[in-house]
């Protein structure tokens, strides 16, 4: 037995004192927590950042005609909020900040293998950050190309491209050494007796994330490079002027930015699965079918990156292959939902608020995911190509998916994490407010789509006015309600060490180790005799 | 990990019977009537009866036994059949590779109307500039038009008799020893390193040293600018990949860390 009676506990990492006092026992340390929280407390900010963008945005749409700004302002503002939501955000994601904090615990170590690099990890995922900050501000002005920087647009722009291209390149390399850090950690460093069928399925699906990341994140960083090259050197890699193909940028950036939007989304299929798992109080069901589905989206996920570019030029037969890879992804996605929903079947349910985000997150990604079908076949892909479905569908997945994973892990392992538990009813309350929210914002924008709108625009004709007022209502709705979640979360109170070390019953090994956990998690290396989710004795 | 393995074998089928799929689409174009239509991997006939230098019958196909360079002109030609046959010859010269061992190469005149002898006057002219190779590896031949007609259709060389004078593009065509054509080399002067690799190309099946491999790999033909390019996505892709492979290995084979790691502050 692992656990930690009261009178036996270690200082926490939170309150541990080394070589370091104040903000340097945090920038320097390298204990995988605090990373984690590094990370953690990082991409809220920029998600708060890029919150004010997105509600400035609903803002100008709220009627048709100019109302806060121009359409070069509002092209600027949307490049700069997909910048940071995808880049700052929800790509380093679940994984940087939960997986870091989680990853050591779960598998019962005491740290990930390269410490130093993790830290290191951190520093250049804040300075990419820092240098797309710069590039924001200095030069001629934020980058007006959205975030996928389309070439030749993205060469012929008088906007601050290069730094910004320059960032996402550095953050690259960041994403890259936390995928090798979790991929050697994942092997290495597992304790006795939890072979790679004991692990918990969030192990899993950081494995497969991490594989993505370093496999294809170097493509991205090579094509950021060209840009840059095309744009300083004039080399016409993408430049039809100079033989350059600008389908050619197309490729290589969706080769990655496919992937990636599976880095975004597989560690929160990860989360979703303890969560469920635990708040059942049953055996997970169908374990190896998860574990292996997480690999299966990893793999099939590299393939189907032609989706994107049904109408920029490819042929006939390139888009029936990349359209039959895109349907195949549904499978693994959807073996995950069935096992999921047939966990909960005869489980006994404890509605406590994780298990509400949960449930709101596989209704928004069930939307999410179907809507994906209909952009992931040709024909009907050509209809509502690069309209406002596109943003509807986009959102529902990263934000409904990926997002609302990322807040509905927040709230599971907070207690674990701080030693501390949020008002529960305050937190169901706002989550409604979110959910409700979040349909009004993104639902009307599906119809939008169906109807003609185009995305990427400031204005737009009368007859769509109706459903953008309402969009932009329920983009106030969701916004006060994520307030209220954040300001719920800050003001958790401590509770005595038995109510917070396991507070929902969980059966992995982060449930068993103290609340913070101490600085080594372990005082002794935990030895594993059973399966992940067995219902033991404590 | 034996079931792992399995879990990757299917995706991994289904990928390589689509890429697999997708080439065979590869469009069929009607052919030029003046210009060369690439008749790539297409086979020459059996059945093309030419004369020889020195004037005996011969069958093109049964001719071809090694890596074989082919080319159209015509004696006569006041044009570009010339240039293209000096550039012939230099590159031969400078290539490095034994001609009438390693491989051969073949004129022939598309003008029915010449004949044998005015090829050997040819075929003596332009042999100077190939001291030290075997002459008997570049043979010039001359044919009925029906025959020749044959020879052009199966190539895709397509020409046109235009006051008393031919319109008609420089290419040499790289043919394997089993008369499969394998590269169309366009233009009059050859890079001596494109040559080498499409000789090469057309020796496919035989025997060559791992350093030619290597390069058939780095380098490959671009149908559209027809010329070898570095293909530098494809040695990107394969180091990714090795490194990745290598990496997954040394984890498998080292598995668990024996000792308990420490944590530094």
């Amino acid at each position: 037995m692992i656990g930690n009676s009261s009178t036996n506990r270690m200082p926490s990492y939170l309150e541990y004192q080394g070589k370091y006092t104040g903000i340097r026992a945090w920038i320097l340390s390298t204990d995988h927590k605090r990373i984690a929280l590094l990370y953690l407390y990082s991409q809220l900010f920029f998600f708060l950042a890029g919150l004010v963008m997105g509600l400035f945005m609903k803002l100008e749409l709220i009627a048709p005609g100019q109302q806060l700004m121009g359409p070069a302002t509002y092209n600027a503002l949307f490049t700069v909020h997909g910048l940071t939501m995808i880049f700052l955000f929800i790509i380093p994601g679940l994984a940087a900040s939960f997986g870091n904090f989680m990853i050591p615990i779960m598998i019962g170590a005491k740290d990930v293998a390269f410490p130093k690099l993790n830290l290191f990890s951190w520093y250049l995922f804040i300075l990419g950050a820092t240098i797309i900050l710069v590039g924001i501000f200095t030069g001629d002005g934020p980058p007006d190309t959205g975030w996928t920087f389309y070439a030749p647009y993205s060469l012929k722009t008088n906007t601050n491209v290069v730094l910004t291209v320059f960032g996402a390149f550095v953050l690259g390399f960041s994403s890259i050494l936390t995928g090798l850090n979790f991929i050697v950690t994942i092997h290495r460093m597992r304790s006795p007796g939890m072979g790679f069928f004991r692990m918990p399925l969030f192990i899993w699906s950081l494995y497969g994330t991490a594989w993505i990341q370093l496999l294809a994140t170097p493509v991205v960083g090579i094509t950021f490079l060209m840009v840059v090259a095309d744009r300083v050197l004039h080399i016409g890699f993408f430049d039809p002027a100079q033989g350059g193909d600008p389908i050619l940028y197309q490729h290589l950036f969706w080769i990655y930015s496919h992937p990636a939007v599976y880095i975004m989304i597989l560690p929160a299929m990860g989360a979703i699965t303890e969560i469920i798992t635990t708040f059942s109080h049953r055996t997970v069901f169908g374990y190896k079918a998860i574990a292996m589905s997480s690999l299966a989206i990893a793999f099939v996920g590299y393939l189907v990156w032609g989706h994107h570019m049904f109408t920029s030029g490819m042929s006939e037969t390139a888009r029936l292959v990349f359209s039959f890879l895109t349907f195949l992804v549904a499978i693994p996605s959807a073996i995950k939902v069935f096992n999921w929903t047939a966990t909960m079947y005869k489980g006994s349910i404890s509605l406590e608020p994780p298990f509400w985000w949960a449930m709101a997150f596989i209704f928004i990604f069930m939307i999410g995911g179907l809507t994906g079908l209909i952009l992931g076949s040709v024909s009907t892909d050509v209809h509502v190509h690069d309209t406002m479905f596109v943003v509807a569908h986009f959102h529902y997945i990263v934000f409904g998916g990926a997002g609302l994973a990322f807040f509905a892990a927040l709230h599971y392992w907070y207690p674990k994490m701080f030693g501390k538990m949020y008002n529960k009813k305050v937190a169901n309350r706002a989550l409604l407010g979110l959910f409700i929210g979040f349909n009004v914002l993104y639902l009307p924008m599906f119809f939008l789509g169906f109807m003609g709108m185009p995305r990427r625009y400031y204005d737009y004709l009368p007859q769509f006015a109706n459903l953008n007022l309402l969009s932009t209502i329920g983009s106030w709705i969701l916004a006060t309600s994520l307030i209220v979640v954040i300001v719920n979360l800050l003001r958790a109170k401590k509770g005595t060490p038995e109510e917070m070390d396991d507070p929902w019953g969980g059966r992995t090994l982060e449930w068993k180790i103290q609340s913070p956990p101490s600085l080594e998690n372990f005082e002794e290396i935990p030895v594993i005799d059973h399966e992940p989710y067995d219902l033991i004795e404590k | 990990m034996k079931k792992t393995i399995s879990w990757f074998i299917l995706p991994l089928t289904i990928a390589v019977l689509i890429l697999i799929s997708v080439n065979a689409f590869a469009e069929k174009a009607k052919d030029l009537e003046v210009g060369i239509t690439e008749h790539l991997d297409e086979y020459v006939p059996s059945d093309i009866m030419l004369t020889d230098q020195n004037g005996n019958l011969v069958n093109l196909k049964q001719l071809i036994n090694k890596p074989t360079v082919l080319c159209f002109v015509y004696y006569r030609c006041p044009g570009i059949c010339s240039p293209l046959m000096n550039g012939l010859a230099e590159v031969m010269a400078s290539t490095g590779m034994a001609l009438g061992k390693d491989y051969q190469a073949i004129t022939i005149s598309f003008d029915s109307r010449e004949t044998y002898d005015l090829g050997q006057k040819k075929r003596l002219n332009y042999l100077k500039k190939l001291k030290g190779q075997d002459p008997s590896g570049w043979t010039f031949l001359t044919g009925d038009s029906a025959n020749i007609a044959k020879a052009t259709k199966a190539v895709g060389f397509g020409f046109k008799l235009v006051n008393n004078e031919f319109m008609h593009e420089g290419a040499l065509i790289m043919i394997s020893p089993d008369g499969k054509i394998t590269r169309y080399l366009k233009g009059i002067s050859f890079v001596p390193f494109e040559f080498k690799l499409a000789i090469i190309e057309a020796s496919e099946g035989k025997s060559a040293p791992t350093i030619i491999k290597v390069l058939k790999f780095c380098y490959s033909y671009d149908r559209k600018s027809e010329r070898y390019s570095l293909d530098i996505t494809r040695i990107t892709a394969s180091l990714t990949l090795i490194f990745a492979v290598s990496l997954l290995l040394y984890l498998l084979i080292r598995g668990r860390r024996k000792k308990s790691n420490s944590v530094n502050q």
